[in-house]
């Protein structure tokens, strides 16, 4: 028998993911050694410092163009750009989920296992939150940048597991109102499960078409079928049940409201911005890679599911009475117009979406970060009614969300003009006109309730129990900032990103 | 179908029964117990399966993981949480349960078309090529050349598995909280502590609801026999009625 070789591994281009996975699981040697008071100490530091290693480790090989680890992984532009944003947003996710001042000891639960609404419940309610959401979330984060490399099938499937284990876990572990959030964390399990045994199927089957995983050899075999091949777009159909369902597309929406909901407020963000730019990091490299040349075949499938997914992601939201609800259905329709520009199928519409999901994870955090802050007794008000009058209670921080309302709106000057400019007219390029106008159409309808919330909040009286806007601490503050900066800059100044987004463009393989 | 031997037919067409078979009775049957040894019986087919269509590592791994261990598992969980502990049978949303199977069996109906037309005629081909140097080395030698970094990386999927264990399912009782066997007596025989266990419901002809008080020999109600769970009630005309559940 012939010696195995293990493939030669370029360890300089996949540095960023290491440190991250290494960020992880040196933060479960610190939950297993270091004393409990000093963990959340030791904690935040290591996993910021291991993100801000893996941004400066992905800038140093910014220029990296190849496939490494036997064809595994495709360190090309677009899987470097979109690891460049999933780190970034990390890092305001991270610091959202280490606040600790807005609510004593922060937004998670110090023992998930202790059954809510006990005595022993009761009591731990003031003690600090689980610090083993650090590592956690360093798994989740690492499992998304894999998930953007991944160049064959089988890597991006345990990329796929690798970081919706932890987004389940996550979503159980709020301080407040924990049934809810158990709730929503095994709906987002079970579902999650279904789904990725949609995709593993998926998977088998192309296997069982092409006799091979990777991205290259399915395009080289989907080209020679022709469109006769069943085994092909059975495949082809599975697999898209998987990824749609990540990135929260109609028909395979129906949990986001509701996870979105329970969660603790942080992972929803990261949920909002993190999980859905992976996921359309996973469908641009199997649609544009696998199958862009028999694009014919599904293309219309594909279509009604962007025009479906706009549509009612918009006029959902205008039923919402619940803002965290609300971003939800908003983040449906944001899955609708980024698909956009992955249907484009062009370069363009590659630089496109990659700076859409960028410019609107910022946004996102930056809301969901407003909204940790209206809080009353009870934990965050989230009701919409709850939100009245606040303009005239806290005028900061009612503009600094009528800022971002604007930009999800889509109003000149934001980031939420620029990207959806730069999908829409990459979709425009490639003749996908009934795209565009429903695009535009749904942007239309969901611009009311984001302008019925700012209405709610400066024309309304306040009222007695209008919730008070706690006073973020340093991290809440920095995410604030950051997002702030974001949704501005790309909506001012968008050449530097975008022309980034550009020249990352395109796919190797 | 040309390189299908008769001993795999028979094989085949004795096992699809049992494996169909067990899989519809998993998700039917009422008990829990049924259920998992419904899925035991799919599971050993799908594994002589496996072997059969000359995949014997995946055959073996097959019986031992998932009938060894992970039906194993779902035993002992059984047996922990009760086994009469049954689904509720109400439908939280209506027509769901009627929608679910029309879709699913339509959703089966064009999976299994679909797959009909498209293996239909297929050859079978490279197994022997695959197989040459044995079923386990080849395997071996796929996983540690090309899906290395997948195996690799499946170590993270299993840290959390077990981070996600220990977070969900371990309480911590710190210092303090911990009482010791000692410390128990103690506050059990301290004064103004009752050492016997509390009395009972009372248990008369006309009722023996945990809800009714016990009485003292003076006809006072014993305080100790009350639950603070269960409040003591007067039950409505409607719900002292004869509910006819005695009839069948």
């Amino acid at each position: 028998m012939e010696e195995l070789h293990l493939p030669p591994i370029d360890y300089a281009a996949i540095a960023p993911l290491l440190l991250v996975f290494g960020a992880g699981c040196v933060g479960v040697l610190v939950e297993a050694f270091v004393p409990r008071a000093w963990r959340y100490r030791v904690q935040v530091p290591l996993l910021l410092a291991g993100l801000v290693a893996a941004l400066i480790a992905l800038i140093s090989v910014a220029d990296k163009r190849v496939s490494t680890a036997g064809g595994a992984l495709a360190i090309d532009g677009p899987a470097l750009f979109l690891q460049g944003g999933l780190v970034a947003l990390g890092i305001v996710s991270v610091l959202l989920i280490a606040e600790r001042r807005v609510e004593r000891g922060g937004a998670f639960v110090a023992q998930a296992s202790v059954v809510a609404g006990t005595d022993s419940d009761r009591r731990q309610s003031s003690q600090p939150g689980a610090t083993e959401v650090y590592p956690l979330t360093a798994f989740a984060l690492g499992g998304m940048m894999l998930f953007c490399a991944a160049n064959d099938l089988v890597t991006m499937f345990v990329a796929l597991e690798v970081f919706s284990l932890p987004l389940y876990l996550l979503c159980a572990l709020a301080r407040r109102r924990r049934l809810l959030s158990q709730e929503a964390s095994v709906k987002y399990f079970l579902l999650g499960a279904f789904s990725s045994a949609f995709f593993l199927y998926g998977v088998a089957l192309l296997y069982g078409f092409a006799g091979t995983m990777s991205f290259t050899g399915l395009r080289e075999a989907a080209a020679e079928a022709g469109s006769e091949d069943t085994l092909l777009f059975l495949g082809i159909a599975m697999l898209s049940v998987g990824l749609l369902f990540k990135a929260a597309m109609v028909p395979f929406h129906v949990w986001t409201p509701d996870v979105y909901q329970g969660a603790p407020t942080p992972v929803t963000g990261m949920m909002a911005a993190c999980t859905k730019l992976a996921a359309f990091g996973g469908i641009l490299r199997v649609f544009t890679v696998g199958f862009a040349d028999i694009n014919l075949d599904w293309e219309p499938i594909l279509i009604a599911v962007a025009i479906a997914t706009m549509l009612v992601g918009a006029v959902m939201a205008v039923t919402q009475t619940d803002i965290k609800r609300l971003l939800a259905y908003s983040s449906i329709a944001n899955a609708g117009y980024v698909f956009t520009g992955v249907l484009a199928l062009s370069e363009e519409g590659v630089a496109g979406t990659m700076f859409y999901l960028v410019a609107y994870g910022f946004t996102v955090l930056a809301a969901f970060a407003v909204v940790t802050l209206v809080r009353d007794a009870d934990g965050e008000a989230t009701h919409l009614s709850r939100w009245a009058g606040l303009g005239r209670r806290s005028p900061l921080f009612a503009g600094l969300f009528t800022v971002l309302m604007l930009a999800f709106a889509g109003i000149p000057l934001t980031s939420g003009f620029t990207s959806k400019f730069a999908v829409f007219s990459a979709a425009l390029g490639a003749d996908q006109v009934t795209l565009v106008i429903v695009g535009l159409i749904s942007s239309a309808v969901l611009a009311f309730p984001y302008l019925r919330v700012v209405v709610l909040m400066y024309l309304s009286e306040p009222a007695e129990d209008t919730p008070t806007v706690s006073l973020p601490g340093v991290f809440t503050s920095l995410a604030l900032v950051i997002g702030l900066v974001a949704t501005i800059g790309l909506g001012v100044v968008p050449g530097p990103v975008l022309e980034l987004a550009e020249q990352a463009s395109s796919f190797i393989g | 179908m040309a390189d299908v031997t008769t001993g795999e037919q028979i094989v085949f067409w004795i096992l699809a029964p049992v494996a169909l078979g067990g899989a519809i009775g998993m998700v039917a049957a009422r008990n829990a117990v049924h259920s998992a040894l419904f899925l035991v019986c799919t599971m050993l087919s799908l594994g002589v399966f496996y072997v059969v269509q000359a995949g014997a590592f995946i055959g073996v791994v097959q019986v031992i993981v998932y009938t060894g261990a992970i039906m194993m598992l779902f035993l002992f969980v059984l047996m922990l949480v009760g086994r009469d502990a049954s689904d509720s049978l109400i439908e939280v949303l209506r027509g769901q349960r009627m929608a679910a199977i029309v879709l699913g069996i339509g959703f089966a109906g064009l999976t299994a078309t679909g797959l009909a037309r498209g293996l239909g005629e297929v050859e079978t081909e490279g197994l022997e090529a695959v197989n040459a140097v044995g079923n386990v080395p080849a395997i071996a030698a796929e996983l540690f050349t090309h899906y290395v970094f997948a195996f690799e990386i499946t170590s993270a999927l299993l840290i959390t598995a077990a981070l996600g264990a220990m977070v969900l399912a371990h309480i911590e009782r710190r210092k303090g909280e911990r009482l010791t066997q000692r410390e128990r007596s103690r506050a059990r025989f301290a004064p103004g502590n009752y050492p016997a266990p509390k009395a009972g419901p009372g248990v008369f002809a006309t009722s023996d609801s945990v809800a009714t008080p016990a009485l003292l020999p003076d006809r006072t109600i014993a305080e100790r026999s009350l639950t603070d769970v269960v409040r003591i009630r007067e039950l409505t005309a409607a719900e002292a009625r004869p509910k006819g559940t005695d009839r069948r």
